[in-house]
């Protein structure tokens, strides 16, 4: 074991040469110590830029102006108009996430399960790639280009079906607008997590439950999805995660006629709308606490979904 | 079998469409710009923009950094916790997927409480400042890309005993990680580095909040001034997306290739 | 009428035939072993009765009913896999009862079933446990037990200790095959290991290239074995091309020297001849009864533990040999000029008897 640690010429990592000359019984009680020192800078880096900004957004939430603890700013929002606006990006956020997951689902499926030539999977996989970062701005110009009052699709849809798409109700600045645009990031992101998983059901495990008498329904039923119900809900909540804090797509889609949580955070700190600057604490820790809440719902699912996995 | 080859291809046919009509939209609208006929119009005014030159150097610079500093922090952590501190991985993992989970808006309204003029740190106060801030911040929205890349990258090889080989000779801590671990996952790294790339090229939140013009924001600029250009610039956008893509498995390829011979 | 009857069976992937006509009656409580190089379409044969695999020609039927048209689920097999397919997310108990469930076997009867495997297994109280929490050897004991439990006409085992330890191997070829016996299941085992397939089987199919090169029992195979492909795949030997002399009385000669094989011999005089020796048949020293002698120099000593081997070269010729180790009789050095003797009853006959 303390043969490992060997000067090097260049003397590459200061902490390490110096507990090599060090004497060699302080050595051993040093390592511990060193080889926490190996990732400080990854520590120190992600304790500035996000762990410390994040906490001082939750203790912001609760400190009054002149220094004590307060709940009054986390009170604003209960206010009926930023209720309203949390209700429709938890539900964005959910729809987007549970319909993604399932399609995304059921295109991994289709690739690696279901007889599609392997020269499919490929291209698909990097243009999931791709379409799950066509996020954000981009991608409202083209889905206001193809499905807008004016877009490719609506005009096609008229001139040649006689069909008018706005006439149905249908309104991409709207809540199922938003959701239809989000599941261009949202399926491909779900197609590149659940593939390894799909990828990893073994063919052993479908011949052996074959053999043992079951259909194929079957064997989804009893091996194959509880074996995959870990990842789907790691999918379902990134997924929940990324629709909840998507705002460059619902900004450029909808200005701010949309009124969802992220958006409204952003105009605050922008401070184009409101000036109120604790609202701005109320609606951030407000955001934090519904990630929170979905990720901790997802552990909870997980665990009971994985106990036969060490 | 066949019922499910079928099945399988109707859905991989409503896919296509519906991935592919909104980039038929878009390329279609971005060559409108001419009254009755199909051109390059929309392209050639965003092209001699200057500021789409400005803001487009800007987050490629912005871009490059990030990766530079994503490569620094992520590459010797991981390897340290794969070679020892395999106990302290869970958690490392867990911090690096931290960027997913929290919104965006929510850590740049931190950093400017955290780092605004009246702060120890007051990075917001300078315009270098403010630069070196969204380049941390774009660090760490690319953390899980990079931890994830390059972490797989290094279970593909043994990392211990190619540690231990290269101590052996006399190398030094930053001999084995620059010469003896980086060319072995440098498939993983530039994997991580590009879709890094693609990241900060369209990134808005951050630029927008830290008020600085990079090419995001002036995307949203354009958007609300402009008819015609936007769709060129997103067809443009989308088309770097795609490029930065294809070299990902592009290199992820001739990695397999290389392996294959071991 | 045989219980298992494969008939001509055929199996091609686009141009490439990877079983060739294969045929292969099986008794009720027989185990066979499907030996020979990986490729060599043993795997196939063994899918293609599972039902994983379609056959392009032949039959494969089971007390007299042709089972090629139906589906693996409706076979009533066993199967035992390669690598341990047992279903992660079940555990032990749920495991060997997953056919008893599918089967629609009650409750309490399958719970029953279930722990009598266990035992059978030796692993009575292991069944709360999950995959991941058992070695390597536990679990093909399980997936044994997953297999048996549904009481299946047959039992296929595809290379199943190929992943474990050697010692463990070793020890679970004899449990499986005392299972077997205590069962009286018909089963086939296919495997690339020659002292597996010697060791477990009551006969073994040698298979090279999509073709049964031999069937017999393991001794025929040792002893007389069908074709170069046979001998040389099976166990260790040493090959001579000899020329007939007098077929009747069984002279041979190979390399200038004349060997009485004591057997006539199916050949025309003057015939070329491909014989062998085992390296046991090859005795350093002289020794009563190996009428031919040679002097001979041992090039390549290696100790074995129980055995040494020698390759020793004489008049140009190599011969492999094997002698017991004996704590006060060291091995010849290499260089050492020594004395091989052998019996030209003992030598084999490749291709005849």
């Amino acid at each position: 074991m303390t043969s490992r640690v060997r000067p090097g010429p260049g003397g590459a990592d200061p902490h390490v040469d110096g507990a090599v000359r060090a004497p060699r019984s302080s050595r051993r009680d040093l390592r511990p110590a060193l080889n926490w020192l190996g990732i400080a800078p990854f520590l120190i880096f992600a304790l500035l830029f996000l762990l410390l900004p994040t906490l001082n957004i939750v203790l912001g939430a609760f400190r009054s102006p002149e220094g004590g603890m307060t709940l009054d700013h986390v009170a604003k929002l209960f206010a009926p108009s930023i209720l309203k606006a949390f209700w429709t990006s938890i539900r964005i956020s959910l729809f987007s996430a549970l319909l993604g997951g399932l399609l995304g689902f059921l295109i991994a499926l289709a690739m690696t399960h279901g007889g599609l030539p392997r020269a499919v999977r490929d291209p698909l996989l990097t243009f999931s790639g791709v379409a799950s970062n066509f996020a954000g701005v981009p991608l409202a110009f083209a889905f206001i280009a193809t499905l807008g009052r004016l877009g490719f699709v609506t005009v096609l849809l008229r001139d040649w079906l006689g069909f008018n798409l706005y006439a149905t109700g249908f309104n991409l600045l709207s809540f199922w607008g938003l959701v239809l645009v989000y599941l261009y990031f949202q399926i491909p992101l779900a197609v590149l997590i659940i593939t390894p998983a799909l990828d990893g059901l073994r063919r052993e495990w479908r011949e052996a439950a074959e053999i043992l008498g079951a259909t194929g329904a079957q064997y989804w039923r009893m091996v194959a999805l509880p074996i995959l119900t870990p990842a789907f809900l790691g999918t379902i909540a990134l997924l929940f995660a990324n629709a909840f804090g998507a705002v460059a797509t619902a900004i450029a889609l909808t200005g701010s006629s949309l009124s969802i949580a992220p958006i409204i955070l952003f105009a605050q700190i922008r401070g184009d709308v409101l000036q109120d600057p604790s609202l701005g604490y109320a609606i951030a820790f407000g955001m934090i606490a519904v990630t929170g809440i979905a990720n901790i719902i997802y552990i909870v699912l997980r665990t009971r979904a994985e106990r036969w996995i060490k | 079998m066949t019922s499910s080859r079928i099945w399988s291809w109707v859905a991989f046919g409503l896919g296509v469409a519906y991935f592919l009509l909104p980039l038929v939209g878009m390329f279609e609208f971005s060559l409108r710009a001419r009254r009755g006929e199909y051109s390059f119009d929309a392209y050639a005014s965003v092209l001699g923009d200057p500021q789409f030159r400005t803001t487009f150097a800007y987050s490629v610079t912005m871009a490059l950094v990030t990766i530079l500093l994503g490569v620094l922090i992520v590459l010797p952590t991981a390897f340290w916790v794969r070679l020892r501190m395999p106990r302290l991985r869970p958690l490392v993992e867990f911090i690096t997927l931290l960027p997913l989970v929290i919104p965006v808006v929510v850590i740049a309204f931190g950093y400017i409480r955290l780092y605004n003029t009246s702060s120890i740190l007051p990075l917001t106060g300078s315009v270098m400042g403010t630069n070196v801030l969204l380049a941390l911040g774009y660090a760490s929205l690319s953390l899980p890309y990079m931890y994830r890349a390059i972490d797989t990258g290094l279970r593909t090889i043994d990392v211990p005993t190619l540690t231990e080989a290269a101590q052996s000779l006399g190398a030094g801590w930053a001999t084995i990680l620059g010469r003896v671990i980086l060319p072995n996952v440098l498939g993983a790294v530039l994997s991580g580095a590009f879709l890094t790339f693609a990241i900060v090229l369209g990134e808005y939140v951050f630029a927008a909040l830290l008020n600085r013009p990079a090419f995001g924001p002036y995307m949203v600029w354009i958007s609300g001034n402009r008819a015609y250009e936007p769709a060129a610039l997103a067809v443009i956008a989308f088309a770097i997306t795609w490029a930065c893509m294809g070299l990902i498995s592009l290199v992820s390829r001739t990695q397999k290739h290389t392996r294959a011979r071991s | 009428m045989p219980y298992l009857d494969i008939s001509h069976l055929e199996k091609s992937f686009g141009t490439n035939r990877v079983v060739k006509d294969f045929s292969l009656p099986i008794e009720k409580g027989e185990f066979v072993s499907l030996l020979g190089p990986s490729g060599c379409g043993k795997t196939t044969v063994l899918r293609m009765v599972a039902g994983f695999e379609t056959p392009s020609a032949g039959a494969i039927r089971i007390e007299g009913k042709d089972v090629v048209p139906l589906r693996p689920n409706q076979r009533n097999i066993g199967m035992v896999f390669q690598a341990y397919a047992l279903f992660p997310n079940l555990t032990v108990a749920q495991n060997v009862g997953f056919g008893l469930k599918i089967a629609g076997v009650a409750a309490a009867e399958s719970r029953a079933r279930v722990q009598e495997m266990l035992e059978l297994i030796g692993l009575p109280e292991m069944g709360g446990r999950y995959p991941f929490q058992l070695s390597g050897g536990q679990q093909q004991r399980v997936a044994l037990a997953r297999a048996l439990a549904p009481r299946p006409r047959v039992l296929l085992l595809d290379e199943p200790l190929s992943a474990l330890d050697a010692k463990v191997r070793v020890r679970l070829r004899g449990e499986i095959r005392e299972i077997q016996r205590r069962l009286g299941i018909t089963t086939i085992f296919v495997t690339h290991d020659q002292e597996e397939a010697l060791s477990i089987s009551d006969r073994v199919v040698v298979m090279n290239a999509g073709i049964a090169d031999q069937v017999g029992t393991p001794f025929e195979i040792y002893n007389h074995p069908a074709s170069p492909f046979v001998a040389s795949f099976v166990g260790t030997l040493t090959p001579f091309e000899a020329t007939v002399v007098d077929p009747a009385a069984g002279t041979v000669m190979s390399g200038g020297l004349t060997m009485n094989l004591g057997r006539a011999l199916a050949a025309q005089a003057g015939a070329s001849l491909p014989i062998a020796l085992r390296p046991e048949a090859v005795h350093l020293g002289r020794a009563s009864g190996r009428e031919i002698v040679l002097p001979a120099t041992a090039r390549e000593v290696e100790f074995l533990g129980s055995v040494i081997r020698i390759r020793a070269e004489a008049g140009g010729q190599a011969f492999l040999l094997d002698t017991f180790n004996r704590h006060d009789a060291p091995p010849p050095q290499p260089g050492e000029p020594v004395e091989i003797s052998f019996s030209g009853r003992d030598v084999v006959v490749i291709g005849g008897r």
